[in-house]
């Protein structure tokens, strides 16, 4: 019913490098926040949770742009 | 509240109110805690208090349901002169004696302890008989129907020593006890306001069988037998103010009537009185029977936090400032999902807090009623009357009555000096 499909190496470094891109931007956002509103600096660890729910959402909306992408190319090719 | 802990016995009363951790200052501002320990009830050598119940209505069997889960209280007689509400009594303890006759229940000399559950023009005969008879004295709230008879009630007291309680069940309610003390220690600033409101949306009206037996049920709705709004919800408040402030209101203005229920009721069904203390602090009580969307609630208003009683919450005024990641979502929720203007506002309501509060007592359960009968069984065993409980509760009837008559004379009230104990 299910073909087997094969992961590369290669896709995985990027998408290991796009998480890490995500988690990067959500972690400059909320140094950014704590310094833009006078936080601790102890939010930057605190708020750590927020960091990870942020990386996820940029996550799946880098999904979303790519699959809209792939869906446009496709019509068009 | 789980089974485990539905009986409660004398160190269960304690470890319930033990719990709170209340000392120092806080103890000093309810010494009747300490003073109903069951230490004291220990050195007395007797177990238990043999009870005679006045008054089996719905009140009355709350209470015997209660003392259901009391150890150290027996019920051995009933009375009611109400047939239904005497059988519904009979079926918490099938083994006491009836009574139709208050009188009759009083010469019975296995009772060493009355509880008075009756309407409020009642209370003051029960129990003046009840104390002459040498029994102790649990008397629902309000204590008596005029300022006079609660006078004359408690000279009673002092003249015959026994233990007299008015169910004034605040007094022993873990959340009230928990949220008055950090009022009473000043840690939420000086008490600037207190605001106590009760809003219902129903006729306060009970069925009644055949129409003879109108006034006898419906009490509550008749000048002869009750003082309305003031005495069957502002007595459970009006306490709050002195409570919180340590003072007793110098006067009290008020303003009352008939807007809706106007079905030949004969107390007021709105009614908004305004007590000032001595410095100046005001207290209201609002009360109307007509739209109920505000509901109960009973608030100390401090200058650094407002106390939320019934809700067990403190909200301050400059609340715990959010993460800087927290604030900046809020502001982008902000901008996403509010309206915006054509033009900048001259003018903008000044919207009450949003702050959600801090829970003070989450676990807190029941009401008091339990831990005050538990209380009172303490009392009547050991003999000592705890300090202060009394005058807490004198002083609480005796300003909602006071209120009561600055609704009716449309004048503002001062207590006579001579009504001071």
């Amino acid at each position: 019913m299910f073909k087997d499909s094969v992961i590369t190496a290669r896709q995985k470094t990027r998408e290991l490098i796009i998480l890490l891109v995500c988690f990067a931007i959500a972690f400059f956002t909320n140094v950014g926040a704590t310094i833009a509103y006078s936080g601790h600096w102890t939010e930057i660890f605190t708020q750590i949770g927020f960091v990870v729910v942020i990386t996820g959402i940029l996550y799946v909306l880098q999904w979303v742009v790519r699959i809209i992408a792939y869906l446009i190319k496709k019509i068009f090719s | 509240m789980n089974m485990e802990n539905k009986n409660i016995d004398r160190r269960g009363f304690i470890g319930r109110l033990g719990g709170l951790g209340l000392a120092g200052v806080a103890m000093s501002a309810f010494p009747w805690i300490e003073a109903c320990s069951p230490k004291t009830t220990e050195e007395t050598g007797r177990d238990y208090t043999r009870i005679g119940f006045i008054g089996t209505g719905s009140r009355g069997c709350f209470h015997l349901e209660n003392l259901q889960k009391i150890h150290n209280a027996r019920v051995v007689a009933l009375c009611d002169n109400y047939e239904p509400h005497l059988t519904e009594g009979s079926s918490y303890f099938p083994q006491a004696r009836l009574y139709s006759d208050y009188r009759k229940l009083l010469e019975d000399p296995e009772v060493d302890s009355v509880v008075i559950a009756t309407p409020l023009y009642c209370h003051f005969q029960m129990a003046m008989d009840a104390m002459d008879a040498g029994k102790n004295v649990y008397c629902e709230k309000a204590m008596a129907y005029t300022i006079e008879q609660c006078h004359q009630l408690y000279m009673k007291h002092k003249q015959t020593g026994k233990i007299f309680f008015i169910g004034q069940q605040r007094l022993f309610d873990p959340k009230y006890l928990k949220a008055m003390e950090g009022v009473v220690k000043g840690e939420y600033g000086p008490v600037v306001n207190v605001r106590n409101y009760w809003f219902r949306n129903n006729d306060w009206r009970r069925p009644v069988p055949s129409p003879d037996l109108e006034r006898h049920i419906n009490w509550r709705l008749y000048r002869e037998y009750s003082r309305g709004l003031m005495t069957e919800l502002a007595c459970h408040q009006i306490q709050n103010g002195t409570w919180a402030t340590g003072m007793l209101p110098e006067k009290v203005m008020g303003s009352g009537s008939i807007i809706y229920w106007k079905d030949g009721r004969e107390v007021f069904d709105n009614v908004c009185c305004i007590y000032t203390f001595p410095n100046g602090v005001n207290m209201t009580f609002e009360s109307v029977i007509s739209n109920a969307h505000f509901g109960m609630g009973e608030q100390i208003l401090c200058k650094d936090a407002m106390v939320d009683l019934p809700g067990s919450r403190i909200y301050y005024e400059n609340p715990p400032k959010k993460s800087g990641i927290e604030q900046m979502i809020a502001e982008i929720e902000q901008g996403i999902f509010s309206n915006s203007a054509f033009a900048g506002t001259s003018w903008s309501a000044e919207n009450g807090s949003k702050d959600p509060g801090i829970s003070i007592m989450p676990e807190a359960d029941g009401d008091g009623t339990l831990e005050i009968m538990q209380a009172f069984c303490n009392s009547a065993i050991s003999g000592v009357m705890p300090p202060r409980i009394l005058e807490e509760a004198y002083y609480g009837t005796v300003f909602c009555l006071l209120g009561d008559e600055a609704l009716l004379q449309q004048k503002t009230m001062t207590l006579d000096k001579e009504f001071y104990i």
